[in-house]
């Protein structure tokens, strides 16, 4: 039996000092190379880069405050509100750590959808990118998944009844619904259990499974490179023709500047506007007024609520949900059905009635004053025209379209200011 | 009779009833469903209905209107619903076999005068051994209660047959059970059931009570009251209404000095104050009605702090300012310390609210500080309480336990605005090295050398 001859060089005798010691056991010469290799293209879209970064740095800050929370945290119905109250007012910085954990989630969410909005507008799901998109969706619907799970624990009214109002609807599925309402809720109705499932949802299974995909997505990112967008490809004659600039340190220092303006905005927040706790949740009162989940479902909840009892015979909100998983689906499935001119025209349309669907029914679902909705849906159109122009080339129709839906929505923004002045 | 002529006579009565239960089967008014459901019918060989179930069978029907008993009294009549039928009341023999005229069958229970109506109702509703068939322990003292009341002994006495008797107030044949909501004895129909008499002015007039005119307005004033407030528009069955301070069966106007007992029945805490002061000795000497001199009877508002002291609207004025009815300077002085020191713990209580209002619209967490101030405003209503001992001490050591809780909640009322103050202290502190490491970066990127 022979042994494995060691390699003369690599002994720490030969590298003294605790880096090196560390550097050869952790194999670190490995990630030194891979680092060392990896090339970020220059172009116009290149800080569009940067939203990836800023969505990982706010899941570690999820992560941490999180793993604070789950230190005071009880999830029963009895105790959870307290608790949570109890963190906020007891504990040093408790107030801080709940309105920091609060606010990332939704900027976490915020920023991936404008993740895979550019995305998608780069084309960067192309061959052989395909699955990478397909786990960035995935993780899209996690976050949203940690989002609803995490509404529902501190246990307060607009929480549960929103949660009510949620879990119904996965009620509505044909043939499967009842049994997945009874799983989600661990019930008939929202108890106890559905909190125990929800924190177990939160702070087990979903990060498990955030973990994975997320591992696996930044895999698939490292190994295939980052995405060049083909316009920008075929405007230099080749991506290969791109400038480039190392990852380390010239991309990571840019990705720092990010995170640090993330984590600017983030203390800003959390300190003047801290999340609120609201009142203790009563199940058996009347449902309060004005209830409406996290803002990412609520163009789902808006749209629904206008639905009729039945349409063509079917249930209403049956045919809303199937619409809303079918319209998940197509976007999952961009990859395989962006096949030629003609079918990115047509995707290229419904993104665009996607995104005005979104706007108008969250700005619609937000407000109850039309003046208060007009300033934010022409803020959200600005928002994603101005995206949209960065995308488009000088002197192309689509840009000179872009300019004048900007001017429009410029126009409506200054109406609905003025509305809300001079009333 | 013969044969003959009382077959006749059958057949045509039960050819006046089947037309009779047709009629009613289409009028327009007919009972819902379910009630008609419920509404058990009478067998055949059920006489009184022959005769009492519709109009025209009756001579002189108008001035005999009131012996007609329908179909949609009865499925009310909650003795309908236990079972008991015109018999079980009336005495006599339903049974067609032995019609006849029913005045002259000696078990007939005869209703000739409304004075027989209490010794009539009372036949079952003093008998407790009959009563507890239907609940185990039932009241049984109604009718002996009524002897005793206004109504009763006017009754009694004078032989006034306007004075109400039971089916005044509880109905003839539809006599719907005391907690039906529909019932005129429910707490809110009690008044209007009272106003049916007690509002006609006509019927009212030249009635009196120990000299006293009745006069008619007692349900309009109390439809005014805090009580009726409380009732009417707020649902609360504990408010009181007529029954409550006068009694019901055995109903009578408050007295002088029964006045406060009747008050007390809710007002338990006042009562016993009042009780026990010298206040209430000068009013009965002086022939003052307690509760009632400050507060007014039946349009009973809801009392403020401006009623006491010695200022425009203080009903203390009304009597010691002019030393009337033997009240002293000195009482207006205490009258006077007792509405300011109220006037201080209400303005601390309000300064307080508002602070922690402003720190709430500022995000802060004071559900806490919040919580207790309930305290302050539980010892503000005790203090208010307390004014009816009519003594200083009792309301400064109520109020200084009011104040004391409103410096505590003041003072975190003022912790949580300062830590707003200093949270955004702290987050420009914070936002200096975050923008000067973003600068610095930015230098650096901007000093690295060009990329490939």
């Amino acid at each position: 039996m022979s042994r494995a001859p060691e390699k003369p060089n690599d002994s720490p005798a030969t590298r003294p000092g605790l880096r090196d010691f560390f550097y050869d056991r952790m194999g670190m010469s490995v990630a030194a190379g891979l680092a060392a290799k990896k090339k970020v293209p220059i172009h116009r879209s290149t800080p569009f880069y940067f939203l990836g970064g800023m969505a990982l740095f706010l899941f570690v800050i999820q992560i941490v405050s999180g793993v604070l929370l789950s230190l005071y945290y009880k999830p029963s119905p009895d105790q959870a509100f307290e608790s949570v109250q109890a963190f906020m007012t007891e504990v040093d910085f408790g107030w801080l750590i709940r309105s920091v954990h609060s606010w990332a989630a939704n900027l976490l969410i915020g920023i991936l959808f404008l993740h895979l909005l550019t995305a998608y507008m780069m084309r960067a799901y192309r061959r052989p990118r395909e699955l990478t998109w397909a786990t960035g969706i995935l993780l899209l619907a996690l976050f949203m998944a940690f989002g609803f799970s995490g509404y529902l624990l501190p246990w307060n009214q607009l929480a549960f009844f929103a949660t009510r109002v949620g879990t119904a609807l996965v009620g509505v599925l044909p043939v499967v619904g009842q049994d997945l309402l009874l799983l989600a809720r661990g019930g008939e109705n929202v108890t106890g259990d559905t909190l125990s499932r929800f924190y177990a949802l939160h702070v087990a299974i979903l990060p498990l499974l955030t973990l994975a995909m997320l591992g696996f997505h930044l895999f698939l990112v490292q190994h295939h490179g980052m995405s060049v967008p083909d316009r920008e490809a075929l405007r230099l004659g080749g991506s290969e023709r791109l400038p480039t600039m190392p990852f380390v340190p010239d991309f990571l220092l840019r990705d720092a500047v990010g995170w640090y303006l993330v984590l600017g905005i983030l203390a800003a927040l959390a300190a003047l506007f801290p999340w609120e706790l609201g009142e203790k949740a009563a199940p058996f009162s009347s449902a309060p007024e004005g209830i409406k989940p996290e803002w990412y479902f609520l163009f789902m909840f808006q749209a629904l609520k206008q639905l009729p009892g039945h349409i063509l015979g079917i249930e209403g909100e049956l045919l809303g949900v199937l619409f809303f998983g079918c319209a998940g689906l197509v976007i999952f499935l961009i990859p395989v059905l962006d096949r030629g001119q003609i079918s990115r025209l047509v995707l290229n349309i419904l993104a665009a009635l996607a995104v005005v669907f979104f706007i108008v029914m969250t700005a619609w679902g937000y407000f109850d004053k039309g003046s208060l909705r007009l300033i934010l849906g022409a803020s959200l159109f600005l928002g994603v025209l101005s995206l949209a122009i960065s995308f488009s080339d000088r002197g192309t129709l689509v840009r000179r379209i872009l300019w004048m839906l900007t001017a429009l929505a410029t126009l409506l923004l200054i109406i609905g200011i003025s509305q809300e002045l001079y009333q | 009779m013969n044969a003959l002529p009382r077959c006749l006579v059958a057949i045509a009565l039960s050819s006046s009833v089947a037309f009779s239960v047709a009629a009613q089967e289409d009028a327009p008014n007919e009972p819902p469903a379910e009630e008609t459901a419920a509404f058990e019918t009478l067998t055949e060989d059920y006489s009184c209905m022959f005769c009492h179930g519709k109009t025209g069978t009756l001579s002189g029907t108008e001035k005999n209107q009131h012996l007609i008993v329908t179909k949609e009294d009865l499925v009310v009549d909650i003795h309908w619903q236990k079972g008991l039928r015109c018999h079980d009341c009336h005495g006599g023999s339903p049974a067609l076999d032995d019609f006849t005229d029913h005045r002259n069958d000696p078990s007939f229970r005869s209703l000739a005068s409304p004075q027989d109506i209490p010794v009539f109702c009372g036949h079952c509703h003093s008998n407790a051994q009959y009563m507890s068939r239907f609940r185990p322990s039932p009241r049984v003292d109604q009718e002996s209660e009524y002897w005793t009341s206004g109504h009763g002994k006017r009754l009694q006495q004078t032989g006034d047959v306007k004075v109400a008797t039971c089916v005044s107030c509880h109905g003839g044949h539809n006599i719907r059970a005391v907690d039906d909501l529909e019932s005129l004895v429910y707490p809110t129909q009690v008044a209007k059931t009272c106003a049916t008499c007690h509002s006609d002015a006509e019927l009212m007039e030249g009635r009196e009570y120990h000299g006293r005119s009745f006069g008619h307005q007692q349900f309009e004033l109390w439809s005014k009251s805090v009580h009726a407030h409380a009732m009417m528009e707020k649902g609360d069955l504990s408010a009181a209404t007529c029954n409550d301070c006068h009694g019901n069966h055995g109903a009578v106007p408050q007295d002088v000095d029964s006045l406060a007992n009747a008050c007390g029945t809710c007002h338990v805490k006042v009562a016993k104050l009042f009780a026990t002061t010298k206040m209430k000795h000068q009013f009965e000497k002086t022939d003052l009605p307690g509760c009632a001199t400050c507060h007014g009877n039946h349009k009973i508002h809801s009392p403020t702090d401006e009623m006491l002291g010695m200022a425009g609207g203080a009903v203390c004025a009304r009597c010691h300012e002019q030393g009337k009815h033997g009240a002293t300077l000195a009482g207006a002085e205490i009258a006077k310390q007792m509405h300011d020191e109220l006037a201080q713990l209400v303005t601390q209580i309000s300064s307080v609210g508002e602070k922690l209002d402003r720190a709430e619209r500022l995000g802060m967490e004071i559900r806490g500080p919040r919580f207790r101030l309930r305290d302050a405003n539980d010892a503000l209503t005790n203090a208010r309480t307390l004014v009816h001992s009519f003594a200083i001490e009792p309301v400064q050591q109520a109020v200084t336990e009011g104040l004391t809780v409103t410096s505590e909640v003041n003072s975190d009322a003022e912790a949580a605005l300062q830590e707003h103050t200093m949270r955004r202290i702290w987050l420009g502190f914070s936002l200096v090295p975050i923008i000067a490491v973003v600068t610095l970066l930015l230098l650096y990127i901007r000093s690295m050398p060009s990329t490939k």
